[in-house]
């Protein structure tokens, strides 16, 4: 059975390649979808490979589409149905590496981190007072209670914070009481929350599901983190949003990546930003890498992949 | 008729059975004819059953006491029931009034001995007394402000003969209400800027929770629980109830704090520890009810029940408070979790036991205890005096008539009746008990933690008390639960009494401040 694996530039192929002969050496490595053909029966590709009709026609073999990270939108899924083409994820690997990162951002606000930062390092002053607050006791919106979801409640247990969510499947009682987690609609979950982090996926019912109406629910001077999509928020509302009520924002995923650098949010003070690398950690394209090759390896000797979409 | 016998009628008469004991050759000659009798194998035990089903019953219960010994054994209890404003009738027997001058084994002056904690004693002279002695007992253990009364009964008056006549029960009313204090409370109340009222016990004692409410919905204003009340005081999952006051005054003054008129209805506040601030200076205090004599402010005494119904006729919406959801409080019972913190073991607790009546004596959970089982119709009692033992007789006692009865008491509390056990299987009462094991007094170290902290770890505040296998010695099933407190189901099943052990978290809070 033969494999291709289609990685960005960015990625060490030769050290991958070292690691990766050492388990299954018949594996093939390129950085292109710029080939004819390919015979491969098994596709293993990131995010940033467009798996779409034009490659899919390409690969007459194809039977297993393999995609090392949590989101797939970068493959057609409808035509992989069409095809009899099975695709699975790896919604494991870097929940944990998410769930920190929405915390790191939460708290950079919480403790005034920009603005203590530049008054030492910038303005070389010693200021006596600040805007400094705790975690402790706030009210954390978790809006999509999926694997990452459980990792951010898991890790604000400890904060003795309120965690309240809202998704369309509510969990089973034991699983909130485990967590402390409080279900609520989202339009309560809006106006009860001091921090709000979405972790949904991109479909056309979350496109735009934070927009105007949403963000005017918002206490005045909530801290918000999208480390999901950047299509399931307005930007422009938020922005307003920004203005009007004093919200503060962390977004590491943008509707256009790389994002445009003279949109107005790029100007706002209260907004730190990322470059979609919230689950992007040392440690968690280690696990990707491993869960992927094991999925495969799983393929290849006839069992059932795990973390089938399809 | 034998004194015995006439004694034996007129419980009867006067609906005063069963009668709660533990005897001594003394009151042998009172009890040749007696039908109902409980005995607990000690003294105390049998005031504080009394205690716990005449407060559940609404009804006046007796006791009967071995002269001095059995007097002074229960001198707490009787205190206790006193500050609960129980009606208990309490009995004891005395030496032969032919040589009492020649001070007998067993004599002393009784009267003298429970002087402050009655509202009635008395000495029976003659056989004749009986009747009379006991229907003026009764009467006067109801009338308000209720509590226990005594009456002494010498062995001779009780052997000997005496006239008896039925007594006709007497239908017995607690219906005060003024309609001009009525009108002057509810015209300061529309006058305050900003009022909060305090319901207190007397709320259940006489059943006016429905008039609380539709007063409380009405009015609008927040609505607050007495520190320390030995009772429900008001439907807990009412939006306005905004908790319990906490005892200290300046806890008192700070939850106050906006408040210009306060009202306390069926309650008075009871302070423990002392704290250098006065008691809510400055505000406009108000006392309606019958049992209670307030140290401050004015006070109307009237049935609570029927001036709520009265006042909320003549209101008007003052405010519209609504108490914040605690959005943290589902996080505090996850993390308690491993711990085995009181949030988590007594909210797990209450999934299981929701419909039971609950006597709390886990003095250091009891704050959790109230916050998350709630208030509701005589499902809450707990000791106003603050003395340890009363909470598993007191269980008992309610046991004998309601069998959804679950007592939550700490492993200290536990050990000073724990005869009771015997008592229960003996009669088979169904309790329920869950004993909160934590080794120590931790009340006592959270004291010293917040006052004296060089005193909290002091050895003499610490002990290892194996309560399971001491249940089990009165034939009593127990358990140790289980970090996922899974035992919960087994303690609620079947109609036998049993015993859950929770080791607890130990780590020790400071005590308010």
């Amino acid at each position: 059975m033969k494999v291709l694996a289609i990685l960005p530039d960015f990625i060490p192929q030769e050290e991958v390649k070292r690691t990766v002969a050492q388990i299954m050496p018949e594996i093939e490595i390129t950085n292109t979808t710029e080939f004819p053909k390919s015979d491969a029966d098994v596709l293993i590709v990131t995010t940033f490979t467009i798996v779409d009709k034009n490659l899919i026609d390409r690969m007459p073999n194809l039977k297993f589409v393999q995609v090392a990270s949590t989101g797939y939108d970068s493959v057609d899924v409808d035509y992989l149905k069409m095809k009899g083409i099975m695709l699975s994820n790896i919604p494991t690997a870097n929940k944990q590496s998410v769930a920190e990162h929405v915390i790191a951002m939460t708290l950079v606000f919480l403790k005034d981190m920009i603005n203590l930062n530049e008054e030492l390092k910038v303005h070389h002053r010693w200021p006596m007072l600040t805007g400094s607050r705790d975690l402790e006791g706030k009210i954390f919106g978790i809006v999509g209670m999926g694997m990452i979801g459980i990792q951010l409640a898991k890790r604000l247990m400890p904060f003795n914070v309120g965690i309240v969510y809202y998704d369309i499947r509510r969990l089973p009682p034991d699983e909130e009481e485990k967590y402390g987690l409080t279900y609520m609609d989202f339009n309560d979950l809006l106006k009860n929350s001091d921090i709000i982090s979405i972790h949904l996926p991109l479909t056309e019912k979350t496109r735009k599901m934070f927009g105007e109406k949403e963000f005017s629910m918002m206490k005045d001077g909530a801290i918000f983190i999208n480390t999901a999509r950047g299509e399931i928020v307005d930007e422009n509302a938020l922005v307003n949003a920004m203005k009007k009520k004093n919200i503060k924002v962390g977004i590491d995923v943008y509707e256009k990546e790389p994002p445009d650098f003279n949109s107005e949010i790029f100007k706002m003070d209260d907004a730190i930003f990322s470059p979609h690398i919230a689950g992007v950690t040392i440690e968690s394209q280690q696990r990707f890498l491993t869960e992927t090759i094991s999925n495969v390896l799983r393929y290849v000797q006839g069992l059932e992949p795990l973390y089938r979409v399809i | 008729m034998k004194g015995a016998q006439i004694f034996a009628n007129v419980l009867d008469d006067l609906d005063l059975y069963p009668i709660f004991g533990n005897p001594g050759t003394t009151e042998l000659p009172s009890l040749r004819n007696i039908k109902n009798y409980v005995l607990t194998l000690h003294d105390s035990i049998s005031v504080g059953m009394a205690d716990g089903l005449a407060q559940y019953t609404g009804k006046p219960k007796t006791v009967n006491l071995h002269t001095l010994p059995g007097l002074a054994n229960s001198m707490a209890f009787i205190y206790t029931a006193k500050m609960n404003h129980t009606p208990i009738v309490i009995t004891a027997g005395q030496q032969d009034m032919r040589h009492m001058v020649l001070e007998p084994l067993l004599y002393y002056n009784l009267e003298s001995v429970i002087a402050d904690a009655v509202k009635y004693k008395y000495e029976l002279r003659t056989t004749d007394d009986i009747s009379i002695a006991l229907k003026r007992a009764k009467i006067i253990a109801q009338t308000p402000p209720m509590g226990p009364v005594f009456i002494s009964m010498p062995m001779n008056i009780m052997d000997g003969e005496g006239n008896y006549q039925k007594i006709n029960d007497y239908a017995f009313s607690n219906d005060l209400i003024n309609n001009e204090s009525v009108k002057l409370i509810a015209d300061k109340l529309m006058s305050a800027k900003n009022p909060a009222i305090v319901f207190g016990y007397e709320i259940d004692m006489f059943n006016a929770f429905k008039e609380a409410e539709e007063f409380t919905d009405k009015l609008g204003c927040p609505v607050y629980g007495e520190p320390l009340s030995s009772r429900a005081v008001f439907n807990t999952s009412n939006k306005r109830f905004a908790g319990d006051l906490l005892p200290g005054s300046t806890l008192i003054n700070l939850m106050l704090i906006n408040n210009d008129l306060i009202l306390f209805i069926g309650g008075d506040f009871t302070l423990y520890p002392y704290l250098p601030s006065p008691v809510l200076p400055g505000k406009d205090l108000i006392f309606v009810g019958l049992n209670i004599a307030p140290k401050l402010g004015e006070f109307y005494q009237m049935n609570p029940k029927l001036f709520l119904r009265e006042i909320v006729k003549i209101i008007e919406k003052k405010c519209d408070y609504s108490r914040p959801k605690d959005l943290t409080f589902a996080t505090k019972i996850a993390n308690e979790r491993s711990s085995m913190g009181f949030n988590y073991v007594i909210s797990q607790a209450k999934k299981q036991f929701s419909d039971y009546t609950v006597v709390d004596e886990a003095i250091s959970a009891s704050y959790t205890v109230r916050n998350i089982f709630g208030y509701g119709p005589g499902k809450y009692f707990t000791a106003k005096s603050g003395q340890l033992g009363w909470g598993l007789p007191a269980a008992s006692g309610i046991g004998m008539v309601n069998d959804k009865i679950l007592l939550i008491i700490g492993d200290g509390s536990f050990m000073y009746t724990l005869q009771t056990l015997w008592t229960v299987k003996k009669f088979r009462i169904p309790l329920k008990a869950i004993v909160l094991r934590n080794n120590a007094y931790n009340i006592l170290k959270s004291f010293a933690k917040s006052y004296y902290p060089d005193m909290e770890n002091a050895p003499f505040l610490s002990f290892e008390l194996n309560i399971e296998k001491i249940a089990n010695s009165f034939g009593i099933d127990s358990m140790v639960a289980g970090k996922d407190l899974k035992e919960l189901e087994w303690l609620r099943e079947g109609n036998d009494a049993k015993v859950l052990v929770v080791d607890v978290d130990k780590t020790v809070p400071k005590l308010f401040l």
